[in-house]
């Protein structure tokens, strides 16, 4: 039997499915995993002025609590281990691009009010210090939706086999059946068990400004929104949070690249075509 | 009086005759142009330019093509054999992936909830997913 909950936050719709019986635990567990999403939110959203990740940024300079802690060390050693292609400190980039605001505000179309911002400022964490270097402020989006649908996971699994979906950012945790958890990648179906599966792409949260479409996916290198050869890249990993990294890694490399790396993902180019690689075939 | 005739008449046949001669010898004269037969030895130079180059070029060719094949000949090898490095070093790698998969799978820790903690194994991560035929529970789409 599954159990189902859905609801919104971190601006996606958030779906938690539980093989257990229904009853008070289900139900807890469901109610946990949905207090988590509000809890991590409020810490690392860059959209409310009172979250930790907005007094770093305004700050420069913070004793970190341990989920803002954890998520700033993944993100600098994604940045480290991806060669700068992941790369939290790409906040004022995503600014310059128009992307000022939570999405569902963010104007469809306007006029530039800003050029490229620099990425790649230095972030020292020292202990439970986490300190910017001047001009430099961090958006954890690319990695925070999947550490949450990792923590959300882990609270969820503790009642049966579950599956947490956060907008395209899945984790799979246990087995409901004998083949596992389905989830449904292009034209492929994949069934997971204890792994997580994260989509990037610029076929959504994009928008136009001085006629130029834009899209979230900003290229640390340009401070500008990337130009790819692909639409969409989706990846198999541990954990969403290290899915949602390499996706990101993976769109910026490009079609050849993505293809040459040893990594289980779904490519969609520009022109519709579908390449699978890391021995998904 | 008879005999004069024949003689005329043989006079104007021979007369006809070489009348005829001169005829075909001026003919022939005249189509031979010996008046122009010096002036045509004397080529024009942009033609003879042109023969000369000709002739260097069919030569510099024939120099081009035989290069060509001979690097055409050197690279097939050089490409064999790079192919043949190439398969053996994606045999090798497959067989230390599998070998590492093996280990790991061996080794990973699994928490009573069944959650594998976020890894730092970059591209080499290689979770256990398997493709079927099955209807998704749900799919995943850009976040």
């Amino acid at each position: 039997m599954i159990q189902r909950r859905s609801f919104r936050a971190m601006g996606t719709d958030v779906e938690l499915f539980l093989a257990a019986a229904p009853g008070p635990a289900a139900d807890q567990a469901l109610a946990a995993a949905e207090a988590e999403f509000e809890r991590v939110e409020a810490l690392l959203s860059r959209f409310r002025d009172d979250s930790e990740l907005s007094e770093l940024n305004r700050e420069g300079r913070i004793e970190a609590g341990d989920d803002l802690l954890t998520v700033v060390e993944l993100a600098l050693e994604a940045r480290e281990r991806t060669g700068g292609r992941f790369d939290p400190t790409v906040h004022d980039a995503l600014v310059a691009a128009g992307y000022d605001r939570t999405f569902e505000e963010v104007a469809p179309d306007g006029a530039a009010t800003a050029v490229a911002a620099p990425c790649g400022g230095r972030v020292r964490v020292t202990g439970r210090t986490i300190e910017l270097e001047p001009g430099t402020h961090l958006d954890l989006g690319g990695i925070g939706k999947g550490y949450t649908v990792d923590r959300a996971g882990a609270i969820l699994s503790a009642a049966g086999p579950a599956l947490v979906d956060a907008g395209g950012d899945i984790a799979a945790l246990g087995r409901p059946d004998a083949l596992g958890w389905r989830v449904g990648v292009e034209h492929l179906t994949l069934a997971l068990e204890n792994a997580a599966v994260a989509t990037s792409g610029r076929d959504r949260r994009r928008w136009r400004r001085d006629g130029e479409e834009r899209h979230h996916l900003i290229d640390p290198a340009t401070g500008r929104p990337a130009a790819s050869d692909l639409l969409r890249v989706s990846v198999v990993a541990d954990t969403a949070a290290e899915a949602e990294v390499l996706a990101k890694s993976l769109f910026l490399a490009g079609e050849r690249e993505a293809l040459a790396a040893d990594v289980p993902a779904v490519l969609v180019a520009e022109d519709g075509r579908v390449a699978v690689a890391g021995g998904l075939a | 009086m008879g005999a004069a005739a024949m003689t005329n008449h043989v006079v104007r046949l021979y007369a006809f005759a070489g009348a005829v001669l001169v005829l075909f010898l001026t003919w022939a004269t005249i189509a031979a142009r010996p008046w122009a037969s010096h002036a045509s030895t004397k080529a024009d130079p942009r033609w003879t330019a042109l023969a000369a180059r000709e002739q260097r070029l069919r030569h510099d060719s024939l120099v081009v093509q035989r290069v060509v094949a001979r690097r055409w000949r050197v690279y097939r090898v050089q490409l064999a054999a790079r192919q043949r490095a190439i398969s053996a070093a994606v045999k090798q790698h497959q067989q230390q992936l599998a070998a590492a998969r093996a280990a790991a799978a061996a080794t990973t820790s699994v928490s009573s909830s069944g959650y594998s903690a976020p890894s730092s194994s970059g591209y080499s991560a290689a979770p256990s997913v398997r493709v079927v035929t099955l209807p998704p529970v749900t799919i995943t789409r850009t976040s």
